[in-house]
């Protein structure tokens, strides 16, 4: 279990944490906020390379802040935005992380790099440079350096964004199997479909502040008989929007399709219900006023 | 009438000019061609009665710049890849998508980056122009002139080097391997002394004013030294029908490259560089799209895309000083193949190694202990330049490297200490100075063995290159790992460095060279004084030592004030307090010794 207390950041006068603090149990955990709302703040906080101004960190009873040097024996890391050496192969790539993880033995590295290629489906890349990997090649390497050396605590910062739907298919696939190994493995994201397909827990955070902590499917029970749904002509969108709980609208033939929430009154004869998503929930959330 | 300004051609014309103002390279061309201009301006001049703007000095210093000092190269560094750019950042299918024909876009291409180099050289002329104003004291100056500055800078560099560039901008275009361009470039000095030699020198005079594409030959017989600096001062240079033919043909030469480029360009990509895996980057998925639920549970049946395995165990060890010495033993190498990788490598380590063993190649050597000791101590003073320059350059790249390639935020996850992230690029650096050490040392016995200058004495080579280079080296890449770690910036670092170096070079020439700020011990030693028979040998190790310890504690400062957070810094403090107090001790030997 990782103990999250009352972490707070500030970049300048920019406030990137407040107060978070979150039991994180094993299992895929998604961490799900706008852009900019402190995601990739609190994963490099997690990752050792930032320091929070307060709070502290316990994943079983140890201090992650206190201790980085430990930490890092315990961590697989995938940043948001990360590269590779274009010049190393993929498996050269993989060796020299094993060797930093302090893999020492060659014959078990050697195993551990050919399964780990095997798992991520790249072992017919092997021996190609990194440099001419496509991003979903990439991304899959980039989860596969973390999964080195049985890490407890895998923080996996955006994977999927920039991928299309069947490398994300795949890596969806691949944190679901890696979450079986009782490790606690965090998603930050900000796709919705993202925690929806992968994640036990879920906590949504905007502005450095948590706002909910739940799973997805109480999150998804709290809509029950509250999301309803109109096709409407363009002109109307305004006035309901001042009306009602407007969570998006989609243009279609020259009209508007709207989900609105409204907690078992009808909005208006047009409307109709809807099974309520997750994204109903993350939209209505996120789009409420402070 | 369309303006010639809003065409297809200018525009791209335009855009290289902007695209090279933003890069570093011509302003480093610029400074250093000016740093240049200055050297030449007064030497030898001063010494001979020269006067320093008459039209046979304007023309004798344009022919050396034209030649020397690596200016084909350069000529090869902004012409050799602006096509091969547009490939690499993947913007010419924006380009080729555009009514842009073919003749526009590499002609475009082509003056844009010319104009630029030719910027950059007229630098040189610009500077003795403007120096006309500044004579110093003994300095014949006749009355102000400038267009034979510009008349001369036209006729003997400016088209010497558009043959040049076409002929660079032609292969790296055709090729798309800007390394084969670098390959050509720094191949250039020994093919043209070898046409030189071969071609050129056996042809009547006027053949070979027509046949030199550095039109060397028509300079006066003996350089200026052959003539009284009255009659010097008063000479024309004229343009002779062999110089206009010459001309002529460079002109021809460069249509004719540029008019096969033309021919034989395509935009359609290579089969040989087309990747084999589809590139999945389309979706930008963005906060405010909403997402129907097109996303399903992961599938577990999917195994065409994922099959099960089980991952093996594998022990780990990561306390103890082993465990920090396997994993700085697998950081060196990989940061070592990393620095070999390095495009720039290609055309300088040859230029290195030939600059350096020019003098002992072609000069008589005096030899007053052994033709071996000559021979080191020679090479020693002429590597010592370049190794500073590689050192600092070389340093600041492995440093940054990982922010820039954006590999750090994993590698500074994983349980690698700092000492080792930070001493495998200080050991990779300095393991490709100690291959350039040794890559001069063999091709100067090469000589040595070819002009029959035997025997050959090894321990010279391991007394100067070991006890002067080496500990330098170690010396100066310390220092730059330092300064990449506090500076945060490499472009600082470079700056720093340069500036440092050039002041303290500055005072050694004037004479202010004491033993404790002349860690490359610049005109302090004798070969004598390294074998023993000097007054100096006991003070060379003390300052070596000296040295070392100076490097010692930047290496500790640069691991104490590393960006990346770690548990304890006892170690490093420990260390930098023990490298200080002995750099301390030795310091204040060498004061009293020396």
């Amino acid at each position: 279990m990782l103990k999250i207390r009352e972490l707070t950041k500030t970049y300048g006068s920019i406030q990137a944490l407040q107060d978070v603090s979150l039991d994180v149990p094993p299992g895929v955990f998604g961490l799900l906020g706008p852009n900019g709302a402190g995601k990739t703040t609190l994963m490099k906080i997690l990752a050792t390379l930032l320091e929070p101004d307060a709070g502290t960190v316990e994943m079983n009873g140890f201090d992650l802040i206190g201790r980085k040097d430990k930490t890092r024996q315990l961590l697989g890391y995938l940043p948001q935005d990360f590269g590779l050496y274009p010049a190393l192969t993929a498996e050269q790539m993989l060796d020299y992380f094993a060797k930093l993880k302090g893999v020492t033995d060659k014959e078990e590295r050697r195993a551990l790099i050919d399964a780990l290629l095997d798992r991520v489906n790249l072992s017919s890349a092997r021996k190609q440079r990194l440099g001419g990997f496509s991003g979903g090649m990439r991304q899959r390497l980039g989860i596969a350096q973390a999964l080195i050396g049985q890490p407890q605590l895998i923080i996996v910062d955006e994977p999927t964004a920039g991928l299309d739907p069947e490398e994300r298919n795949r890596f969806h696939n691949l944190l679901a199997e890696t979450a079986g190994e009782d490790a606690v493995v965090i998603l930050s994201t900000h796709i919705v479909s993202d925690v929806s397909s992968l994640c036990s827990q879920m906590a949504v955070i905007r502005r450095g502040a948590i706002l909910a902590f739940t799973t997805p499917q109480q999150a998804i029970d709290r809509l029950e008989d509250s999301v309803w749904e109109a096709t409407v002509p363009r002109e109307q969108i305004a006035p309901l929007k001042s009306r009602y709980r407007v969570i998006s609208s989609q243009m279609l033939g020259g009209q508007a399709r709207l989900r609105v929430i409204s907690k078992g009154l009808r909005p208006s004869e047009e409307f109709t219900p809807a099974t309520p998503v997750l994204e109903d929930y993350y939209f209505d959330l996120v789009n409420q006023p402070n | 009438m369309r303006n010639p300004a809003q065409t297809p051609f200018a525009a791209i014309f335009q855009n290289e000019v902007l695209l090279n103002s933003k890069r570093v390279a011509p302003y480093a061309l610029m400074v250093l061609f000016m740093a240049n201009a200055a050297l030449w301006w007064s030497r030898p001049a001063v010494q001979f009665g020269w006067a320093t703007n008459s039209d046979w000095y304007i023309v004798r210093n344009l022919l050396g710049f034209s030649f020397l000092l690596g200016l084909p190269i350069f000529t090869a560094v902004i012409m050799g890849d602006p096509v091969i750019r547009d490939f690499r950042t993947g913007v010419d299918p924006l380009i080729f998508s555009k009514p842009v024909t073919r003749a526009q876009y590499l002609f475009g291409k082509f003056f844009g980056n010319f104009f630029v180099l030719v910027c950059c050289q007229a630098v040189f002329p610009l500077t003795q122009l403007v120096l006309q104003a500044f004579p110093t004291s003994r300095m014949i100056v006749l009355p102000v002139r400038v267009f034979p500055y510009f008349k001369h800078f036209f006729f003997f560099v400016v088209i010497t080097h558009l043959v040049m560039a076409a002929f660079y901008f032609t292969v790296g275009t055709l090729t798309r391997n800007s390394k084969l361009v670098y390959v050509l470039a720094a191949a250039f000095y020994p093919l043209y002394i070898t046409y030189g030699l071969l071609f050129i020198r056996p042809l009547p005079f006027r053949w070979q004013v027509v046949v030199d594409p550095m039109l060397l030959g028509v300079s006066l017989r003996g350089n200026g030294f052959l003539h009284s600096a009255e009659f010097l001062n008063n000479y024309v240079v004229p343009y002779t029908a062999d110089m206009i033919a010459n001309r002529v043909v460079m002109i021809l030469l460069a249509a004719l490259c540029l008019a096969i480029l033309y021919v034989r360009f395509t935009i359609a990509e290579r089969s040989g560089n087309v990747e084999q895996l589809s590139t999945l980057n389309l979706s930008t998925t963005a906060g405010a799209v909403y997402y129907p639920e097109i996303f399903v549970k992961p599938d577990s049946t999917a195994t065409e895309f994922l099959r099960h395995v089980v991952l093996p165990d594998a022990a780990k060890v990561n306390e103890g000083i082993r465990a920090t010495l396997n994993k700085l033993i697998a950081a060196a190498g990989v940061e070592f193949r990393l620095l070999r990788s390095e495009r720039s490598l290609v055309v300088v380590m040859p230029l290195v190694i030939v600059l350096s063993i020019l003098e002992v190649a072609f000069y008589n050597i005096p030899s007053d202990v052994s033709y071996s000791a000559a021979y080191a101590t020679n090479t020693a003073k002429l590597l010592l330049l370049f190794l500073l320059g590689i050192a600092v350059f070389y340093t600041g790249e492995a440093m940054h490297r990982d922010r820039e390639v954006r590999i750090e935020p994993v590698l500074w996850a994983t349980p690698a200490a700092n000492s080792v992230l930070l001493l495998s690029k200080f050991l990779a650096t300095l393991s490709l100075t100690c291959g350039l050490i040794l890559a001069v040392g063999i091709a100067a016995i090469a000589i040595q063995v070819f002009r029959n200058h035997t025997p050959i004495d090894l321990l010279a080579y391991l007394r100067v290159y070991g006890l002067i280079l080496l500990p330098g080296m170690i010396f100066v890449t310390a220092v730059a790992v330092l300064a990449n770690v506090v500076l945060r910036n490499k472009h600082v670092a470079y700056v720093f460095s340069i500036g440092t170096a050039a002041g303290l070079f500055y005072l050694y020439s004037t004479g202010y060279n004491h033993w404790l700020y002349n860690p490359v011990l610049h005109g302090l030693w004798t070969y004598s004084d390294l074998a023993g028979a000097g007054n100096n040998q006991a003070a060379i190790v003390i300052h070596r030592i000296y040295c070392l310890t100076v490097a010692g504690a930047c290496l500790s400062l640069a691991h104490l004030f590393t960006q990346r957070k770690s548990d304890g810094k006892r170690w490093s403090i420990l260390l930098a307090v023990i490298s200080l107090v002995a750099a301390i001790g030795t310091g204040w030997l060498i004061s009293n010794r020396t």
